[in-house]
């Protein structure tokens, strides 16, 4: 898990939100007021008064699929100081983990967040683990403070895209 | 309608052959099982059942979730009484076979059957329902059979510790003359959150306007509001019309007219009422009416068959088009529209005569190509 991010924003970085597959957008442990759309969609996670909050106890499960395969390059996590998240987890084209089989697999990658972190500079991801994604699960297992609830604001996804048929377009060639 | 796959928890302990329920508690419950499986499997056909008892010589699950009724009914007979009931690991084990339902897109359920004493403390029930709402599981428990005075309040408090926006129920069915199966009728647990029968603009669970998610479909989202929006305006000016109109009634002729514009406005005059089928509708013969004060096509006696939604739009893109007062940008990105529903509209043929001219009615918006229409051989499409 390297740091340059700097130089990863710099190679014509997409931002992923376009090619998430909102239908199939799952949270488990979310609190239902404070939900997933709130930090990953795109207007609503500029917003600082509208958060991601986790329910019953401090660990969050995000899986998001996406339309297309894509590279990921580098993540942005944003979150209060305090009950911001910790150690964050990514495994790359798991579907439908549950909390009790997120530990038996090795993650693609780890990510302990710092402050900075948290203030929007951006994670770097192991690069060669994240080459060919269609579904990508975030497990953010503990927050800064170690509170009950963990806070996110925002959640950013940057890579490519793969060149992928989306099926959705596809479209039929009219006849003259 | 919600797609789910259930668990349900039978207490088979020696404390079911008590008779306070007729014949015995055990019936009763069975009788109560089957009506939930029926239930369940009729809502919705995807949805499965599956069931395990809690006492016996362990924790043992009968059947995993299933969409077939009869292999829930021939477990069902099998089973027999005795030991004691284990609720925690009966809820555990049903939290497992959900866990690993086939059909992931189900919701999961547990149903519980608590008749004899729990012998669990609160604690350690609180801390199984916050397992159960980590992982997204609702649970409905059915507190009947033995009344000692803690149950309740440890029930109780499972429940407040797993339920997630009141998707999760308790009910207490205490002995009396009616069986078992015919109190859980009334109750959420058979009738889901929504209650029995939805209007169709009622959304059943959803918060949201239209019962679309604008999160899951912001375009259909988008798309319903703006209709209903035109829909809205539509009304307000065909209400100020009828009055106007009223008047001129004897006037009305029938010239030719194109029967697909007769069955959708019939068809927008039906949502304009908002009861579905109800085609001789006085709002509807009075805006038919008002239409020939335009030149219009007006309306034949067509009995409406199918309301589609298009339809229904592109007859309240007609009706602002012939208002003289209406909004010129309305009306311009209603055309293409237009064009594009019309291509698409069975029955109709773009190539058609009067349809053409009445897509370039649309476009002049002008007294004299409305005439020009009106003098236009009848043309019968249906």
């Amino acid at each position: 898990m390297s740091a340059e991010s700097a130089s990863a924003i710099q190679r014509s970085q997409v931002d992923l939100v376009d090619f998430v597959d909102w239908s199939g957008v799952e949270c488990l442990n979310q609190n239902s007021s404070h939900s997933l759309p709130n930090a990953l969609k795109q207007g609503y996670r500029e917003d600082d008064g509208l958060n991601l909050e986790s329910d019953a106890d401090e660990q969050l499960l995000i899986y998001i699929p996406f339309t297309q395969v894509v590279k990921l390059y580098s993540v942005v996590v944003q979150g209060p100081e305090e009950e911001g998240p910790k150690t964050v987890k990514l495994f790359s084209n798991k579907e439908h983990m549950g909390f009790s089989n997120v530990n038996d697999f090795p993650p693609s990658d780890t990510a302990i967040l710092s402050l900075d972190n948290l203030k929007g500079k951006p994670v770097g991801l192991k690069y060669v683990k994240f080459q060919n994604v269609r579904s990508l699960t975030i497990f953010i297992e503990d927050n800064q403070s170690g509170s009950d609830i963990t806070k996110v604001q925002k959640i950013a996804l940057f890579g490519t895209t793969v060149e992928t048929t989306d099926m959705k377009g596809l479209k039929k060639i009219e006849d003259h | 309608m919600v797609l789910e796959a259930t668990m349900i928890c039978i207490d088979n302990s020696e404390w079911m052959r008590n008779g306070d329920y007729s014949p015995c508690r055990f019936q009763a419950q069975a009788d109560a099982v089957n009506l939930i499986c029926g239930a369940k499997t009729q809502s919705n056909p995807e949805n499965t059942v599956g069931i395990l008892t809690m006492a016996g010589r362990g924790v043992r699950v009968l059947t995993t979730p299933t969409t077939d009724l009869g292999k829930i009914l021939a477990c069902m007979h099998d089973v027999e009484m005795g030991g004691e009931m284990n609720m925690a690991a009966g809820i555990q084990v049903a939290q497992l076979a959900l866990k690993h339902r086939q059909n992931k897109n189900q919701q999961q359920r547990i149903i519980v059957f608590a008749g004899s004493p729990v012998k669990y403390d609160k604690r350690v029930l609180e801390v199984i329902g916050k397992t159960l709402k980590k992982n997204s599981v609702a649970l409905d428990i059915v507190n009947f059979g033995e009344e000692d005075g803690r149950k309740p309040e440890k029930l109780e408090a499972l429940l407040s510790a797993v339920n997630n926006n009141d998707s999760s129920h308790i009910v207490h069915i205490p002995p009396g003359p009616n069986a078992l199966s015919d109190v859980l009728i009334s109750t959420p647990v058979l009738n889901g959150e929504g209650g029995g029968s939805d209007l169709p603009a009622a959304a059943g669970g959803n918060d949201f306007d239209f019962g679309v998610d604008p999160n899951l479909d912001p375009e259909l989202a988008l798309a319903l509001r703006v209709s209903m929006e035109e829909e809205r305006a539509r009304q307000e000016a065909a209400a100020k019309r009828a009055a106007e109109e009223s008047a001129r009634q004897e006037k009305v002729e029938e010239p030719s007219s194109n029967s697909q514009d007769a069955t959708m406005v019939d068809s927008a005059d039906d949502r304009a009422s908002e009861a579905s089928g109800n085609n001789t509708d006085p709002v509807a013969i009075t805006l038919s009416m008002q239409t020939p004060g335009h030149n219009d096509p007006s309306v034949h006696d067509v009995d409406m068959s199918e309301a589609t939604h298009e339809e229904e739009e592109l007859a309240i893109a007609l009706q602002m088009s012939m208002k003289d007062e209406s909004d010129m940008s309305k009306v311009l990105e209603d055309q293409s529209f237009v064009s594009s529903v019309l291509a698409s509209l069975p029955g109709v043929d773009p190539n058609d005569p009067s349809v053409k001219d009445l897509l370039a009615s649309l476009q002049g918006q002008s007294e004299s190509e409305q005439k020009k229409k009106e003098d236009e051989p009848p043309n019968d499409e249906k």
